[in-house]
């Protein structure tokens, strides 16, 4: 039985990256000092109440240990502490941040997130996603809730601002359960 | 007593917490999100352990990472505060199985009252007057029609796992109903991590009544006095006070023994509540317990003097209640109003944002003033979670006496850079209808109903 995998979080400082752990628990058997740690390779496990799980380097990311940061043995840490500093190997950088809505056709027509907040795909887990690539929407329709403060909100397509009274779904530009601000492009449509 | 202590939980009840750690000499261990780290409120906290991001489901709500830092950071107990996995019996259970001492009831009696169905099912059978509407969760939408059909429109919606309103919903017809069920489930798996719903027959009106009680682990039990919350906006209590003005002598008494009675029955440990609705016509219905110290908590401490949080700390030790029922002395009169970051002009719209001004005048008299927080001037409101930033409770001889307390302390209060309930509060305390006691759960006295 393998154990189940996490995925470090990279990010730079510097000319360092940093790799952080994405859980809390108790971290060991750690990479040492001067070890080369690249994109998929073994990086430690976290034992969260006495579960095992083993920490992988993320894409992206090629470099040499910099250092011991904790004890190998059984270190408590928590979400977000720095498990490795890595000095890059030439011709590799961290992984840059999530992907934004990029790469939407210029000068489609975007529908935007009337509010800030964390915008779902589904009414309700495990129930259809209100709207896919290929839908045909018309004013009213809800295509997703945003979440503010605990508060749930239908957002209806609503064809004002120069979007077309009936549209297709050409893409749907925000990963479900993400982080919105008000005006995030959410769907890229076509005129239908 | 514990010497470390896990606060598995954020803000006000964080602090509130904490404080009662510092009376009783124990060390207070604090958990955050990621988006929570910097804040100042856990400065109050001898260490923080780091969840994960901003989302609860992936922070306060992981199970996992909650016990797992209570483990290695020492903690021989951990208190869950209220709302996130305060009332979650699987949670209690993973404690236990740790050997992390939760404060609050076993999870045996918070798998019977935590959850409503169960609850409503146990209080049947000891023969308190319950609410009709469904028996047991509700599998699908079309079993929610059929029961609704049965109990008779208007019904309500709700959390198996709720409270504070949350996941709660009104229906007049089954167009609506329908409609609701997918947008209730989804706030409740959110909130609570469970999205499983029940529902009831909505009784119009009516006034919120509750009892607190306090147990220990030999037996013994007491109630501290009603708190009369029937100042609702959709279910979210805004105005707290004890005792309630509608009740007489002899039905407070019934009420409490009632709610002696209740905990008793199912071997309750800890502080908890008993939610009676109090219809037009008098008659009393149990509605719901809550298994864990209550945000309106304050009024009753004010009443009874009391620390509930000490007590709950000193009965999860192991200590007996160092108090007796007829040693329960409740002198005068307490309110309470929750200060949110809603803008009640703008359809109580959430306010997020950074605070410029936050202060409470506290010697205004004739009564005292409390303010819970975990705020000050320069903080910013998350917009992650929860909008309550202030509680700020009077305690006066007399009602008359704490509304005018209350009212010049709000009156002088200076909270600017996001838009919050105060001037709600300060509408409602002044209104005819509060101060006569003569309202209800279906309307804000002094607010129009318009801009509700």
């Amino acid at each position: 039985m393998s154990a189940e995998i996490l995925y470090l979080r990279a990010r730079t400082e510097g000319e360092h990256v940093l790799l952080e752990c994405p859980g809390v628990g108790l971290f060991t058997n750690a990479a040492r000092d001067g070890m080369a740690l690249v994109a998929g390779a073994r990086a430690g496990t976290l034992l969260t109440l006495g579960r095992a799980y083993e920490l992988r380097v993320p894409d992206d990311v090629a470099g040499i240990v910099d250092g011991d940061l904790h004890e190998r043995v059984q270190a408590p840490v928590g979400f977000g502490t720095v498990l490795y500093r890595l000095r890059p190997l030439a011709g590799a950088t961290a992984r840059s941040g999530r992907d934004a809505a990029s790469g939407a056709a210029s000068g489609a027509p975007l529908f935007r997130s009337p509010s800030a907040g964390r915008f779902w795909h589904r009414a309700a887990p495990g129930e259809p996603a209100l709207v896919s690539t290929g839908d045909v929407i018309e004013a009213g329709r809800a295509i997703g809730l945003v979440e503010v403060m605990k508060t749930f909100t239908l957002v209806h397509y609503q064809p004002a601002g120069g979007l077309p009274a009936r549209a297709r779904v050409v893409r749907v530009l925000v990963a479900d359960g993400a982080e919105v601000a008000e005006k995030t492009p959410l769907l890229e449509l076509a005129p239908e | 007593m514990f010497r470390r202590l896990l606060i598995a939980n954020r803000g006000e009840v964080a602090v509130r917490v904490a404080r009662a750690c510092r009376d009783l000499g124990i060390s207070p261990v604090g958990v955050a999100s990621e988006s929570d780290l910097g804040a100042r409120w856990l400065a109050c906290m001898d260490d923080v352990v780091c969840l994960g991001p901003s989302a609860s489901r992936e922070s306060y709500l992981r199970m996992d990472r909650v016990v797992q830092a209570a483990l290695q950071q020492g903690c021989a107990a951990l208190h869950p505060g209220w709302g996130f996995l305060s009332e979650n019996p699987r949670f209690a259970a993973l404690c236990e199985q740790h050997g992390v001492t939760f404060v609050g009831p076993p999870s045996t009696a918070m798998d019977v009252m935590g959850r409503k169905a169960p609850a409503k099912a146990a209080m049947r059978a000891a023969g308190v007057p319950v609410i009709p509407g469904s028996i047991g969760l509700l599998a699908s939408v079309d079993e929610a029609v059929a029961c609704a059909r049965e109990a008779g429109y208007p019904v309500i919606l709700k959390a198996d796992a709720g409270g504070g309103g949350r996941g709660m919903r009104k229906c007049f017809d089954e167009a609506q109903l329908r409609a609701a069920f997918v947008q209730a489930s989804a706030e409740a798996e959110s909130a609570f991590g469970s999205g499983a719903l029940y529902l009831e027959k909505y009784l119009e009106g009516g006034r919120h009544i509750e009892v607190q009680v306090m147990a220990d682990r030999f037996g013994n039990c007491i109630h501290v006095g009603e708190r009369e919350c029937s100042v609702q906006r959709n279910h979210q209590k805004l105005v707290e006070e004890s005792p309630s003005p509608v009740l007489d002598a002899a039905t407070r008494a019934r009420i409490g023994e009632i709610a002696v009675r209740a905990a008793r029955s199912i071997g309750y440990v800890g502080a908890g509540t008993i939610e009676f609705l109090r219809a037009d016509d008098g008659a009393i219905y149990f509605m719901e317990m809550n298994t864990r110290l209550q945000v309106e908590h304050g009024v009753s401490e004010l009443v009874s003097g009391l620390d509930l949080v000490h007590l709950q700390l000193q009965v999860a030790a192991n200590g007996r209640l160092p108090i007796a029922q007829p040693a329960v002395k409740l002198a005068g009169s307490a309110i309470e109003v929750r200060i949110n970051a809603e803008d009640p002009a703008n359809g109580f719209r959430p306010s997020p944002g950074t605070l410029t001004a936050f202060e409470f005048p506290r010697d205004l008299g004739p009564g005292t003033i409390r303010v819970d927080t975990h705020m000050q001037a320069g903080d910013s409101v998350s917009p992650h979670y929860d909008s309550l930033i202030a509680k700020v409770l009077a305690h006066a001889p007399t009602r008359e006496g704490a509304i005018e307390t209350l009212l010049a302390c709000l009156r002088r209060a200076r909270v600017e850079g996001v838009a919050t309930t105060l001037p709600l509060h300060l509408a409602v305390l002044d209104s005819r209808e509060f101060r006569a006691g003569t309202y209800d759960t279906r309307s804000i006295p002094g607010w129009p109903a318009s801009a509700r």
